[in-house]
């Protein structure tokens, strides 16, 4: 059903890594889950819709496209630049550079 | 002590809001060793935010439903200035940067905070044995699962570690621990309640609900949770109009696939025995909901695409821990191989392939239109009963460890996955009967649920 190969490929393209032994567990789980969802095949859903939302009725809502919330409380500037302050504080790695604090990375090319 | 109770003694000046956080405190201190319902306590805020609420009682301010009631708050919700890690490890370090729209709501009403709570990493899970801070016990038995993925918040209030306590309902996880650990949980109507600061799994799924002693409980916290908040555009503040000069429920229709194979007889029996008693003041239909046994599956698609959407933005760079590779794609691979559990990895990768090209119209497409038909059973019922009345769960607690494979661990929410595919509220009693009402109608969860109650 689902071999190794193919779960080596998910866990490319869901940037995730670990080791052989699971891989193999979930080539198995995934083999046994995918089996188990055969039976939406026996469903006759000939002009059935696909469901995009819970409630009838529902529509898109925009809302402005701004960063201020008046809610949170974050239109104020003051309250505005605590909140900058703490999302800069949550950075895994930070580095002080010029005129602000600059999220770190490894380099992407 | 139940929150009217409490509320009541408050306002008599028979108890203070310290005395109360105190006693809970005590309590934790001497049972969370054991049963590691809470991942931290805040207990500092607590005493603190009970000092200040005593004080404008004693200047003669007239006390609020809420003011003191103490409450434990599941992991995966954002208080503000607290760590919220979704019992993930790569959210260990993770501070909240604001207040979840619930959270707010519960801070202008006076309650009190006494911790954030175990449960499945990243919500989910059936047994809270997927938690990164390990499991969860079950206060009526230390052997047992509490259930998930609120496991934690269950167990605090079966434990008499708190008054009541929010949990989230992707697929059970607030109704399936409430049944193991005989407390009352709601998951109201997709949308009733904002799920702005709930750390998200299935976004077309999640709520946030109460976990509470009583149905009493469960509806004062439902009532300062819910309504339309603009930060999540699915929530919405029902203008449904009851009529009051008519009885809320009338017929209560029994679907007979939650009675089939699998169903435990002993939960049969407590079920009947509840049917039987409210046949004397009821219309007790029997009624088909025929999709039912797709449900699993169906949810087993749409979910794990949803979550592998949701979780991809756990890759150690903005927040969380990161773990350093050679490149960047390195660092994510690694910062989520080593942050994120078994369980969500699963579900990542089963995500990951119900989406991709060449398998999106077999799996996420044909779910989606089996999603609808699951709906539709529903919306069908409804024309003929008030309610609908079942089992939460097939069977009883199971052991830590009992249940190794994830088919067998999916399915101990096969009677409440079905609310949430089609988005109506449903309402877990302590003694495990479910009730599920048409969409907005929790009101006839309360009154239909307090009838039961008080019966037992």
């Amino acid at each position: 059903m689902i071999s190794k190969d193919d779960i080596e490929h998910l866990k490319d393209l869901a940037r995730v890594e670990f080791g052989e032994k699971e891989t193999e567990k979930l080539a198995k789980d995934l083999g046994d889950i995918l089996g188990y969802m055969e039976q939406l095949k026996g469903v006759d859903v000939s002009n059935v819709l696909e469901m995009t939302h819970a409630l009838e009725g529902a529509k898109n809502i925009f809302r402005k496209d701004s960063a201020e919330s008046q809610r949170r409380g974050t239109a104020e500037p003051e309250a505005q630049s605590q909140l900058a302050r703490e999302l800069i504080n949550a950075f895994p790695k930070k580095q002080d550079a010029g005129h602000g604090t600059y999220l770190k990375v490894k380099s992407i090319l | 002590m139940t929150i009217p109770e409490f509320h009541e003694k408050l306002k008599n000046r028979k108890i203070s809001a310290r005395e109360a956080v105190v006693s809970y405190l005590d309590k934790i201190k001497k049972k969370n060793g054991e049963l590691n319902a809470y991942l931290e306590v805040f207990e500092k805020d607590a005493l603190e935010r009970a000092k200040e609420l005593d004080e404008r009682i004693a200047s003669g301010e007239e006390p609020e439903e809420l003011w003191g009631v103490p409450l434990a708050i599941k992991d995966n919700i954002l208080i503000r200035g607290k760590i919220a890690s979704a019992a993930s490890k790569i959210l260990g370090n993770y501070v909240a940067p604001y207040d979840a729209f619930v959270v707010e709501k519960l801070k202008k009403a006076g309650a009190i905070f006494l911790g954030r709570t175990n449960m499945d990493e990243f919500a989910m899970g059936s047994s809270t044995e997927n938690s990164a801070y390990g499991p969860t016990k079950n206060p009526r038995d230390l052997e047992k699962v509490p259930g998930g993925s609120s496991g934690g918040s269950a167990a605090a209030v079966a434990g008499g570690l708190t008054m009541a306590a929010l949990g989230s309902d992707t697929g059970g996880s607030i109704r399936q621990p409430a049944a193991f650990c005989k407390v009352v949980g709601l998951k109201p109507t997709y949308g009733a309640v904002s799920r702005s600061g709930l750390i998200a799994m299935a976004s077309s799924f999640d709520q946030i609900g109460p976990i509470a002693q009583t149905v009493e409980d469960a509806e004062i916290l439902f009532n300062a949770i819910r309504g339309k908040d603009e930060l999540d555009s699915t929530s919405w503040t029902s203008d449904i109009q009851v009529d009051v000069r008519r009885p809320l429920v009338k017929k209560i229709g029994i679907p007979k696939e939650y009675f089939g194979e699998g169903l435990d007889t002993q939960i049969k029996n407590g079920i009947d025995e509840v049917i039987k008693k409210l046949s004397k003041s009821y219309e007790i239909r029997e009624i088909n909901l025929p999709h039912t046994k797709y449900a699993l599956s169906c949810y087993y698609v749409i979910v794990p695409a949803e979550v592998s959407s949701n979780m991809a933005r756990y890759d150690g760079v903005r927040y969380g821990v990161r773990i350093e590779g050679g490149d960047l794609i390195d660092t994510y691979k690694k910062s989520r191989g080593d942050g994120i559990g078994l369980e969500v990895r699963r579900r990542i990768l089963l995500g990951t392939y119900v989406l991709s090209a060449g398998y999106y119209d077999a799996y996420y497409s044909k779910a989606q239109k089996v999603r609808f038909l699951v709906k539709k059973d529903f919306a069908d019922a409804f024309r003929g009963v008030d309610a609908i009345l079942c089992p939460t769960v097939p069977t009883s607690p199971f052991k830590f460890g009992e249940k190794s494979d994830p088919l067998s661990m999916y399915l101990s929410d096969i009677y409440t996955i079905p609310a949430n595919l089609a988005g109506v509220p449903a309402l877990t009693l302590s003694s495990g009967v479910q009730i599920i009402a048409p969409h907005f109608r929790e009101d006839i969860l309360f009154s239909l649920g307090k009838e039961i109650e008080k019966s037992h």
